[in-house]
């Protein structure tokens, strides 16, 4: 097994005070403590406050603070949600309560279920007009907290975040492309290193809770940026390190212990050559666009269209027959024919060219789209987030005035709204769609190199290309067509 | 080449002194659940007015992104225009979250009707709520649900 070190310029653990602070055994529950305190408010606001969304503290801090700020942390820091995420707290509580349980069942040790809870969430959210209804959000959030406790009380490990959660996976993929990673500071120390406490937990702390190996680390999917590793390192290895731009889309550089194809097969990338996980990239690709599709006006049509034809005025089942076949279908479909294509392509042109299994091609190129889908879903909760971050300031001043409190005024600002101006908006979108466009293709580049040959890999990646520009324009082009905020049928 | 073994796994019992503390934050979520209930608003949302009739008229009607004017009519329990009552404002709140609403004062009061210059920035569900003081003082308070088209 081969152990990657990265050149750790910058370590956020060692930031004087900040890093102690991220270390110190309670570390994480202060900031979970702080993101429970909050969502309590979403509960309370969200059952009991105004159910206008654009007035209740529930539905404005969910869609549009919480969705905006997760996208700015992951792409200037990295996971941060998950690292002081409240869900996992009464999980605590029940794996006292349940003692050991039986262990997560080996048929689900896999991302299929993740992807498939990702897809339903976002058919909820749309099915179900969340972002119109504080009293729902408030029950998701409700949802969450249960959904976490059950699995935790029913199982021996924590099986929540790395197999369900939708909030988890979108940030296990989103944060590939974030600057920070858990590193070992010194691989030397983890080679020497006897009871890999990071991973198996001692007595005092816990081990990795998505089962995830310091000195192994070479991409940020499955890591909650708990710190837990960090904490119960017992040589003070590990390190939240900065890394290359893109670093974990560009093959690691051949180890020289095998010769010839062998060697070429050892240029993989981070990303584990599965199925499983090379799918969820590409559904978080067309999912991001699904979602902002589902505010445009073509959506509308296309659902009366298929109301009128199935006969149906259930907006559930429309919804679902929409999102299955853009979200699933859809990537399945051009994922498998861009895999088979670029082999063929490949293979024809070299005989000595490295080409795996289909699955193989198809694990090394689809995970390239993570940077664009990124930009493609940072666009997306960032015009919200930029038209809408001030509306809290009324929000929260109509709530305090409802509970008899008039510190921040006797009267709310209704006027407050936008951060930037509409053009701006457009402006920062594009861009991230170019930033993101670029990034994907470079890391397709990078990736494509490692076929044995130049010309095999122009040709191995055309296929990935083509898709690639297809995803960035139907980006563009959603994103100038005028946002419309409607139920989806009548 | 394997470099490294794990020992078997000895999952330990975390946050020991902690468990007080989650036991509180747990009861509060739970006694917060059955809370279905609408908080009692202190001043926001409270219409003292119920036999007072609203009517909100808007033009273009059907309603279309753009401009716009808005009509409100007052009328008592008697059927009778109420014309003087004061400021009479209007707010007009997306179904989405997060989005600036539109503000207008209306003005006029012949008859009983109120007119508002208006402008809907958006396609979609809108709230309007319209709100005045009658003229012995209590507070009217009225939402309106529409949808607005593209042109
Ligand atoms: S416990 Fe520390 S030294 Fe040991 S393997 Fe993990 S990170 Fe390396
Ligand atoms: S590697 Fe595991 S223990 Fe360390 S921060 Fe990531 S999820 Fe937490
Ligand atoms: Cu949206």
């Amino acid at each position: 097994m081969a152990l990657h070190q990265p050149q750790t310029s910058f370590d956020l653990l060692r930031v004087p005070g900040l890093g102690r602070l991220l270390r110190w055994r309670w570390g994480r529950l202060v900031m979970q403590l702080v993101m429970l305190a909050l969502a309590l408010l979403v509960i309370y606001d969200g059952l009991t406050g105004p159910q206008l969304a654009s007035q209740n503290i529930a539905a404005v801090s969910v869609w549009v603070h919480y969705r905006g700020l997760v996208m700015l942390a992951l792409l200037l820091a990295g996971n941060l949600f998950c690292m002081g995420c409240p869900f996992t707290l009464p999980r605590t509580l029940a794996r006292r309560i349940s003692g050991r349980g039986r262990r997560w069942p080996q048929a689900l040790r896999n991302k299929w279920l993740a992807v498939g809870a990702l897809v339903g969430f976002l058919w909820l959210y749309e099915a179900f007009d969340l972002w119109a209804s504080p009293w729902l959000t408030a029950w998701l959030v409700i949802g969450y907290f249960a959904a976490s406790f059950v699995l935790e009380a029913l199982f021996a490990e924590s099986p929540f975040c790395k197999y369900v959660c939708p909030l988890g996976t979108f940030n296990f993929v989103a944060s590939t492309i974030s600057p920070l990673q858990i590193a070992a500071r010194r691989a030397d120390v983890c080679r020497t290193c006897v009871g890999k406490e990071c991973v198996n937990g001692s007595p005092q702390t816990l081990g990795c809770g998505t089962e995830l190996f310091v000195p192994q680390i070479k991409s940020n999917l499955d890591c909650t940026f708990c710190l837990d590793c960090a904490r119960a390192c017992p040589h003070d290895n590990v390190a939240l390190a900065a890394r290359k731009p893109l670093s974990e889309f560009i093959p690691l550089p051949v180890r020289p212990f095998a010769s010839g194809a062998a060697a070429t097969r050892l240029a993989a990338s981070a990303w584990p050559q599965r199925w499983d996980v090379a799918f969820l990239a590409l559904v978080f690709a067309f999912a991001g666009l699904a979602n902002a599709f589902g505010m445009t006006p073509p959506v509308y049509t296309l659902a009366a269209t298929l109301s009128r034809a199935l006969g149906t005025r259930s907006e559930a089942l429309i919804l679902a027959l929409i999102f299955g076949l853009l979200m699933v279908l859809l990537p399945a479909a051009l994922g498998l024919g861009a895999a088979w294509l670029s082999r063929r392509l490949g293979a024809a042109q070299d005989r000595r060219a490295n080409r795996g299994s289909l699955r193989v091609v198809f694990a090394r190129y689809a995970p390239t789209v993570a940077p664009l889908a990124f930009a493609i879903w940072f666009a997306h909760y960032w015009f919200h987030f930029a038209s809408g971050a001030l509306t809290i300031v009324p929000v929260t001043q109509n709530f305090l005035i409802d509970h008899g409190v008039t510190l921040l005024g006797s009267q709310p600002n209704w006027s407050l709204g936008p951060i930037m101006s509409e053009d701006a908006v457009f402006l920062l979108v594009l861009a991230a769609l170019a930033t993101g466009f670029l990034s994907s293709l470079y890391a397709l580049s990078r990736t494509a190199a490692a076929e044995g040959t130049l010309k095999a890999a122009r040709r191995a990646m055309l296929p990935w290309l083509a898709l690639w520009m297809i995803l960035a324009l139907a980006a563009i082009l959603i994103f100038s067509l005028p946002m419309e905020m409607r139920g989806m049928i009548g | 080449m394997p470099v490294f073994m794990r020992p078997i796994s000895t999952k330990p019992d975390l946050l020991h002194a902690s468990r007080p503390v989650f036991l509180v934050l747990f009861a509060l979520l739970l006694a917060l659940l059955p809370t279905g209930c609408q908080r009692a608003s202190q001043q926001t949302t409270a219409d003292q007015a119920p036999e007072i009739t609203a009517v909100l008229t808007v033009a273009p009607d059907p309603a279309l992104v753009g401009p716009a004017t808005l009509l409100v009519q007052l009328t008592d329990a008697n059927g009778a225009p109420v014309e003087s009552a004061t400021g009479i404002s209007l707010k007009g709140d997306m179904s989405h979250a997060g989005m600036q609403p539109v503000l207008a004062e209306a003005s006029g009061g012949a008859g009983g009707v109120y007119q508002a210059q208006w402008a809907w920035t958006m396609a979609g569900d809108w709230f309007v709520t319209v709100t005045a003081t009658l003229p012995d003082g209590r507070t009217l308070l009225r939402r309106f649900d529409l949808a607005v088209s593209r042109p």
